[in-house]
């Protein structure tokens, strides 16, 4: 890019350098304060030095909306990326990402994330630190699982997941009320029931937590050693309505479906206390027509509810 | 549409002159698929005549009203946005025609699934249409989904439907099941329809 770009046009906007070749995004961008839509797809990007050191602190970093990176050579998020405080969109489709970074978190303002045909494997929990997402696509990956807390993206309207290896959702899924879209085709997705038989019996520890919580037995952080009383914090609620338990490590893991728009059935995966805390549709049945059971019908309305499109394979 | 009539190949050099053809091909009652086909496929695409109508939605495929065929078929513009797709779909006893504007779309072809529809829908086959080309499918050939597979470019399709029609159904790949859904605008003649409900297919 020439040397003189910020000085000819200190007003620039918009610009797009797709498809020129390029191996680097220089330090002429830097000083262009008004720009807010970089397009630099279909590029040679992707080895260090692709963008520009100092981007976070510069003009255009405070002034960047939009970003196009896709179609280029990238293997990882470059950090200085994660400095864009105010960006809005991104794009790295089609390039050679095997990750997300947690840090992705930084990325304050973003609404739409586009990750599509990459390598990914998993997706970190950090991604749901972003308050105002709303697009989020990873579809064309290699991801085995979301992380449940994904369902903290209280914005997000479009999720796009088809084309990867994923047998079951997390159950908490359901609560993203706003979600209108959901790509699910082209994966593994199990479709009989299916109940993890290995379990590991709770520890002393975990028995003890769980008599505490339960029972509501009084206790000070004075009472017990700082690594107890932090501990005693993450205890988790069994989700089964009817138990009140509470579980540490030991779980149960349970594939349970739901009914979406009394059409689709999507497994969700969800953890119980005790193999003997079930939800009344997990008892006996291993048959994958077993859909009329009351606790399955709850969910299916509330389910039906919340989502209102759900785009399957 | 029955055998094909008297077909003098013509060309439509511009999106004006085919909607122009189409409205005189349809006032017959005699009509030709490969008639119509052929002539989708002779306009070559400009985007300045379509552009007006390409108006894309960040979340989804849209789908954009261009001629409603004096009621005896729609045009339309479809965009697509990087990694749109449809569901699989049937066209409700109507003729469909799809022709690229711009960049690719993949189509993957379906049987349809048997009576009591409970296992994995069977692929028939599938193949990337490019720029110009035209597609054409009915119920009798089967089911398909559409699909920009780009994660780089935007994919813009025309398509005509014959009787139009504004419902159909979408199929569950993984069982077969099939769902009724109604088909809406997002913008009708270049105008943004805003509808109080969202639903397309």
């Amino acid at each position: 890019l020439p040397a003189g770009l910020s000085q000819w046009f200190p007003s620039l906007e918009v610009l797009d350098v797709s498809g020129t070749g390029l191996a680097e995004l220089g330090a002429e961008l830097l000083a262009l304060p008004r720009l807010q839509t970089l397009l630099a797809k279909n590029n040679r990007l992707g080895g260090p030095g692709s963008l520009p050191k100092g981007l976070g602190q510069a003009p255009l970093g405070r002034s960047l909306r939009v970003l196009n990176l896709s179609g280029n050579h990238f293997a990882e998020v470059p950090p200085a990326l994660l400095e864009l405080r105010g960006l809005q969109s991104l794009s790295l489709g089609g390039n050679r990402l095997h990750g997300i970074p947690p840090d992705i978190q930084e990325l304050r303002s973003l609404e739409f994330l586009y990750l599509g045909g990459n390598f990914i494997t998993s997706v970190p929990p950090e991604l749901a630190n972003l308050p105002s997402l709303s697009y989020l696509v990873l579809c064309d990956n290699k991801i085995q699982s979301i992380p449940p807390q994904l369902a903290q993206l209280h914005s997000l309207r479009s999720l796009s997941l088809h084309n990867n290896l994923l047998t079951y959702l997390p159950r908490e899924i359901l609560n993203l009320v706003h979600l209108e879209e959901l790509s699910l085709r082209g994966n593994p997705l199990v479709v009989r029931f299916v109940r993890d038989l290995t379990y590991n019996p709770p520890s002393l520890q975990e028995l003890a937590g769980r008599t505490v919580k339960t029972r509501n037995v009084p206790y000070t952080p004075s009472d017990l050693p700082e690594n107890l009383v932090r501990y005693l914090s993450l205890a988790t609620n069994c989700p089964n309505p009817k138990c009140r338990g509470v579980y540490f490590d030991s779980c149960v893991r349970q594939i349970k479906f739901v009914d979406f728009c009394g059409k689709y059935r999507i497994p969700l995966m969800h953890y119980l206390c005790s193999p003997e805390c079930s939800s009344p549709c997990s008892s006996a049945s291993q048959s994958s027509t077993s859909q009329s059971d009351s606790d399955s019908e709850d969910e299916a309305s509330v389910a039906a509810r919340r989502m209102q499109k759900v785009l399957l394979g | 549409m029955e055998q094909p009539v008297q077909t003098e190949t013509c060309k439509a050099k511009s999106l004006e002159e085919l909607v122009r053809i189409l409205h005189r091909i349809f006032s017959e009652d005699k009509i030709s698929v490969e008639e119509v086909q052929e002539l989708m496929e002779s306009y070559e695409s400009n985007p300045e005549e379509w552009l007006q109508y390409a108006k894309f939605d960040q979340y989804r495929y849209t789908r954009n009203l261009v001629d409603n065929g004096n009621g005896k078929f729609n045009l339309m513009i479809l965009c697509w946005g990087e990694g749109h797709g449809s569901s699989i779909h049937d066209h409700t006893d109507s003729h469909c025609f799809m022709k690229i504007l711009q960049g690719n779309l993949k189509e993957t072809l379906f049987e349809w699934p048997e009576k009591k529809g409970n296992g994995e829908m069977t692929k028939k086959s599938e193949r990337v249409l490019r720029e110009n080309q035209c597609a054409y499918i009915n119920d009798s050939i089967g089911l398909h989904r559409v699909e920009n597979i780009s994660h780089t470019e935007t994919a813009v399709s025309l398509h005509l439907y014959s009787p139009p029609f504004d419902s159909c159904n979408t199929f569950d790949q993984r069982t077969g099941h099939k769902h009724k859904v109604k088909m809406t605008f997002y913008s009708q003649y270049g105008e943004r329809t805003l509808s109080v409900s969202t639903k397309q297919h």
